[in-house]
């Protein structure tokens, strides 16, 4: 009896013993979880920096498989990727600081002929559909078209991003992976197998799908390039890589293309033909895109439902606003997988589901 | 100059390449895609005494054994008594059925000195069969063969 409460008793204290090996982690990570949260203005650059770093890395894992130590690789690409950036800058420096320089000097008369456009449409509404007066369409149209160059601005502070994140990104892809591979040696053992599964998991889901969109959002930008020069539309290289980065998002590269080049054709032409054509080569943009980009370069990336891709930018907009919106699929992408791997470990580690045998396992071994 | 190539040089992953060389599992790929291999794997040190994986647990990666010893134990279900049935060298490789299915391990895995191990996971042989079938094709043969005459052996020996 005494022996029995003696084995209860040392039971007890090992649990104790057990729970309190949890305790500095839970604290640290608790610490480092308020330290963010009070320091979360600083956050948002790190953020983009490790987006970025996780997206250059395979390159450098590329070269550092054959033979090429990290620093090196790491500063090699640098030089290069500067160097490739400084050469097109310098190449688009030319058309591109004048047509944004023309678009300002432009910008004003556009707006006027614009809204002079759209009140004689409200004016003939009105008069046909009189219930429409009640929408105030005229004054909320004025209050957006105001709001244009001031948003333009506000983009500016995005400018000091694009210094300090490339900055950031050399430190953590020179230091980032041994600080992994730090981490990966001293979880514990027996987890080791699990967590390696479950990372590498994610990280070939999200990295297929990045990789795909970058390929896929680089081609689109060419294609609409040479397409809009073509068509002899003014302010090409602008619109070209405004539809590259916006088809970063699915669905609205082709959208945004269609909708600022047919604008820009309308005052440029001031003809029913070149919106027309402008029209259908984004229709033909979106279709190539859907027939024949996406299946070639996103073969291996994750199959989302367009209502789904729908749901995640909404959502990413409720949340974080543009960058919510950028980010939003990404983010899909590894929640899919994560339930994707939790189903599946409830199915194979608590056996909710018994594997098909693949062939009759009864034959013997001849 | 010549030094300069000398720093800019990981004389490690040379190494690492005439030791993929030697592994059975991947006789018949060229050294030269054998880099592609090479990124596929994941590196892990275990410290002695450490357990890599425990009999019963759901087996996700094949390990290869860089460096160390590890040994393989199978409790017997009726003695409650587990035995050492295998003892890993470097250049071998263990825990080859977790690449065909998730099944639980058929043995405990523990490491007896410090040991370095290159694991290959499932979803990366996956994606070496899908992306370079060339390397897949000659892996899943020498598995298929390697599996072929442990299944053999063990038959002979009962």
């Amino acid at each position: 009896m005494k022996a029995d409460r003696i084995n209860r008793c040392l039971s007890l204290v090992s649990m104790k013993k057990n729970y309190s090996q949890y305790l500095l982690p839970v604290i640290l990570a608790l610490a480092g979880l308020t330290f963010l949260v009070l320091a979360r203005g600083a956050v948002f650059p790190f953020i983009l920096a490790a987006a970025l770093a996780y997206i250059l890395n395979p390159v450098v894992k590329y070269f550092e498989a054959r033979g090429i130590k990290r620093s090196y690789a790491v500063t090699g690409l640098y030089l290069t990727a500067g160097a490739l950036i400084f050469f097109v800058i310098y190449l688009l420096f030319h058309s591109l600081s004048f047509e944004i320089e023309a678009l300002q000097q432009s910008w004003p008369a556009y707006a006027q002929r614009i809204q002079k456009f759209l009140t004689n449409l409200n004016t003939t509404l009105i008069n046909n559909y009189p219930f429409t007066a009640a929408l105030k369409m005229d004054e909320k149209l004025v209050r957006y078209l105001e709001a244009v160059p001031p948003f333009l601005l506000s983009l500016l502070p995005a400018l000091a991003l694009m210094f300090a994140v490339p900055f950031i990104t050399f430190f953590m892809l020179l230091g980032g992976s041994s600080l992994i591979d730090y981490l990966l040696d001293h979880i514990p053992a027996k987890h080791a197998e699990l967590v390696l599964h479950i990372a590498s998991r994610i990280d070939s889901s999200l990295g297929n799908y990045l990789r795909g969109i970058l390929t896929e959002a680089f081609i689109i930008f060419l294609i609409a390039f040479i397409g809009l020069i073509a068509l002899n539309l003014n302010y090409a290289a602008f619109i070209a890589i405004l539809i590259g980065v916006s088809s970063l998002v699915p669905y609205l590269g082709a959208i945004v293309g269609a909708v600022v080049s047919s604008i820009v054709a309308y005052f440029q032409f001031e003809a029913f033909m070149p919106i027309l054509k402008i029209l259908i080569f984004f229709a033909g943009l979106r279709f190539a895109d859907d027939w024949v980009i996406q299946p070639y370069v996103m073969k291996k990336a994750v199959k989302l439902n367009p209502a789904v891709i729908l749901f995640a930018l909404f959502a990413g907009g409720e949340l974080g606003g543009i960058w919510g919106i950028v980010f939003s699929i990404p983010v899909t992408c590894v929640i899919k997988e994560i339930v994707q791997i939790a189903v599946e470990l409830q199915e194979t580690e608590f056996r909710w589901k018994p594997k098909p045998e693949p062939t009759r396992i009864s034959i013997p071994y001849t | 100059m010549f030094s300069f190539f000398n720093r800019l040089y990981d004389k490690d992953i040379l190494f690492k390449l005439v030791f993929l060389k030697r592994i059975r599992l991947f006789e018949g790929i060229k050294k030269r895609s054998l880099i592609h291999v090479l990124e596929n794997l994941q590196e892990r040190t275990y410290l002695k005494g450490e357990t890599i994986f425990t009999q019963g647990d759901i087996g996700r990666a094949l390990f290869l054994v860089f460096s160390g010893k590890i040994a393989l134990s199978r409790l017997d279900s009726a003695t409650q008594k587990s035995e050492t049935i295998a003892e890993v060298h470097p250049g071998e490789f263990f825990g080859e059925m977790a690449l065909l299915e998730e099944m639980p391990r058929t043995a405990t895995a523990c490491a007896l000195e410090e040991t370095r191990v290159f694991m290959l996971f499932k979803v990366k042989l996956e994606s070496l069969l899908f992306a370079r079938p060339k390397i897949g094709v000659v892996i899943a043969l020498q598995l298929a063969k390697i599996m072929s005459a442990r299944l053999r052996a063990y038959l002979e020996k009962n």
